[in-house]
């Protein structure tokens, strides 16, 4: 990589991007602290705030739990929201366009708000506190992300292929399993890989929605902190940054950041 | 009815969940914020809300914050996505990511990061009373100080993506008709990329402002109890007070507000450029 010559504009983008991971900057050092206290710069060097988590099984159990919701929620959503973004972009059928304002529009009411509905609606129909009340909640938050990248990858897609196919016989599962499947395979895997970070990050709407005696890892810590700031903290963050960055690394790899957020590289 | 409407097959899971829990609960809310004790219809919530002083400054308060983080990121961000969209290559690829991994990370996590560089035993406050600066460590936290230093960290990402969104689409040879037309590089900025960015920091605006409005996460830990906004207000009454209805009014308020504030913003910015369209 070439470096720039100095500028006034690198050094201030430097400074910001600093502000932006300093979190992370405090975080990660902090962690590995041999003292029994939260501290920047850490003192000394140890591993033992790390092995205390295995101490304590609630956050284990919470990691997995987490882990079981997010991956449920990635497929079911993936799955739902890949289907209903093929027939928003194969039919021409009346309202349409209302359908489609409404699969993305979860994304325009805040989360505190979809997380207070959701909670007092399915405490009326008796599914408050239940696991398919929070998971349903999850897959509500992540469908849309899946519809727009499914439909992005819809609309830069070759229908003659689909065409050829059909004109050689195939029959139309194998036209959509041996053709469209495999050209929206990136779209679709990074809409899963999406669905699942949303669903592993969430706090506000899992607030709402989880029972008292199973709890999501994030919520765990942002219960836990309203209490006591201790090490502990920092290594269990340090675990949840690193477990996130394998699945942002694998977002990078399948569809590129810039092309995930609307940022087109091909340009200039 | 599935031969002849074949897309309602694919379509019909998702809009299931879609309106069952989303749609439903929605409007649920909106029927509970207008039930009275007895489950009768009635006012007494939103009246409860508008003759109590309280929730107006809890209601100023969280619109001040929310415009103090717009201010924040707006003028953090310009300079980041300046610099992405003059730097191609490897180094643009780069800032993109370090924008948008944190983004993509839990939002506890990076308000615990600043807990930790801004508490009161915290980095910054060990810092400056190592070198002999205060005396009593300052206070960042616990206050609108802290919440706004939280949520502009949160948002930022999204005022960056939005404004770099519009100024990679300036066709690059403006720049050069810019200069061939004697504009000098500050010229440039103010007749080509500030009027051009301008789609692109209203849509960053507008986002980050809903963002804020609603945000409770961020103002429950970096502000605690000193500093009530709606959202956290709301789920007092919702997990606490359990007066389900109040919360579901406040609920409604605050969307009400935000959709209310967002339209007379993009009214307003609409009528001034058909006046500048006009007026040149």
């Amino acid at each position: 990589m070439r470096l720039p010559r100095f500028s006034l504009l690198g050094f201030l983008t430097l400074m910001i991007l600093i502000f932006v991971n300093a979190p992370f900057l405090i975080i990660v050092p902090s962690s590995f602290t041999s003292a029994g206290y939260l501290s920047f710069p850490p003192e000394g060097f140890s591993f033992d705030w790390y092995l205390k988590i295995l101490d304590r099984p609630e956050f284990i159990d919470a990691f997995f739990f987490s882990l079981q919701l997010a991956a449920i929620t990635a497929i079911v959503s993936t799955l739902l929201g890949t289907l209903a973004a093929l027939a928003l972009a194969k039919y021409k059928f009346k309202g349409r366009d209302a359908i489609n304002a409404l699969m993305l529009s979860p994304l325009t009411v805040p989360s505190l708000i979809i997380g207070i509905a959701a909670l007092l609606f399915f405490t009326r129909i008796n599914l408050g506190g239940s696991f398919l009340g929070l998971l349903l909640s999850h897959i509500l938050i992540s469908i849309p992300y899946v519809v727009r990248l499914v439909l992005t990858g819809l609309t830069s897609f070759d229908y003659t292929l689909e065409k050829a196919g059909y004109m050689l016989g195939a029959r139309p599962l194998n036209v959509f399993w041996d053709i469209t499947l495999p050209m929206l395979r990136p779209a679709i895997l990074s809409g899963m890989i999406f669905s699942f970070l949303t669903s592993f990050d969430n706090v506000t709407v899992s607030l709402f929605m989880v029972a008292p005696d199973t709890t999501t890892l994030p919520l765990m810590i942002f219960n836990y902190m309203q209490e006591s700031l201790d090490p502990m903290v920092a290594s269990v963050s340090s675990v949840v940054i690193l477990f996130s960055l394998v699945f942002i690394f694998l977002l990078e790899k399948v569809y590129g950041l810039d092309r995930l957020f609307g940022l087109n590289a091909q340009q200039h | 009815m599935l031969k002849r409407f074949p897309y309602l097959f694919l379509l019909l899971p998702a809009l299931i969940l879609l309106l069952g829990v989303f749609v439903i609960p929605m409007l649920f809310i909106l029927v509970l914020s207008f039930q009275g004790v007895e489950g009768q219809f009635s006012l007494e919530n939103y009246k409860t809300i508008f003759t109590d002083v309280y929730y107006w400054e809890v209601l100023w308060k969280t619109i001040k914050i929310s415009l103090y983080t717009v201010f924040f990121t707006l003028v953090l961000a310009f300079p980041v996505a300046m610099f992405m969209a003059k730097t191609p290559g490897k180094l643009r690829g780069l800032v993109t990511m370090l924008i948008i991994c944190p983004h993509l990370i839990s939002v506890v996590i990076r308000n615990f990061g600043w807990v930790v560089i801004l508490g009161e035993t915290g980095w910054i406050n060990v810092t400056l009373m190592d070198l002999g600066l205060i005396e009593q460590p300052l206070r960042f936290m616990y206050n609108e100080v802290g919440v706004v230093i939280g949520l502009t960290d949160a948002f930022i990402a999204y005022m960056v993506l939005a404004i770099a969104t519009s100024l990679y689409s300036i066709d690059q040879s403006l720049y050069k008709a810019a200069s061939i037309l004697g504009a000098n590089r500050i010229q440039s900025f103010f007749h080509v990329t500030l009027p051009l960015s301008m789609p692109g920091v209203f849509a960053g605006i507008t986002l980050v402002f809903s963002l804020s409005m609603s945000a409770y996460v961020t103002p429950a830990l970096m502000g605690g109890t000193g500093v009530k906004v709606i959202p956290t207000l709301a789920f007092e009454q919702i997990m606490a007070v359990l007066n389900w209805p109040l919360g579901a009014a406040l609920a409604i308020l605050l969307l009400g507000c935000t959709v209310l504030l967002v339209t007379l913003f993009s009214r307003l910015v609409e009528t001034k450029r058909y006046k500048e369209v006009f007026s040149s």
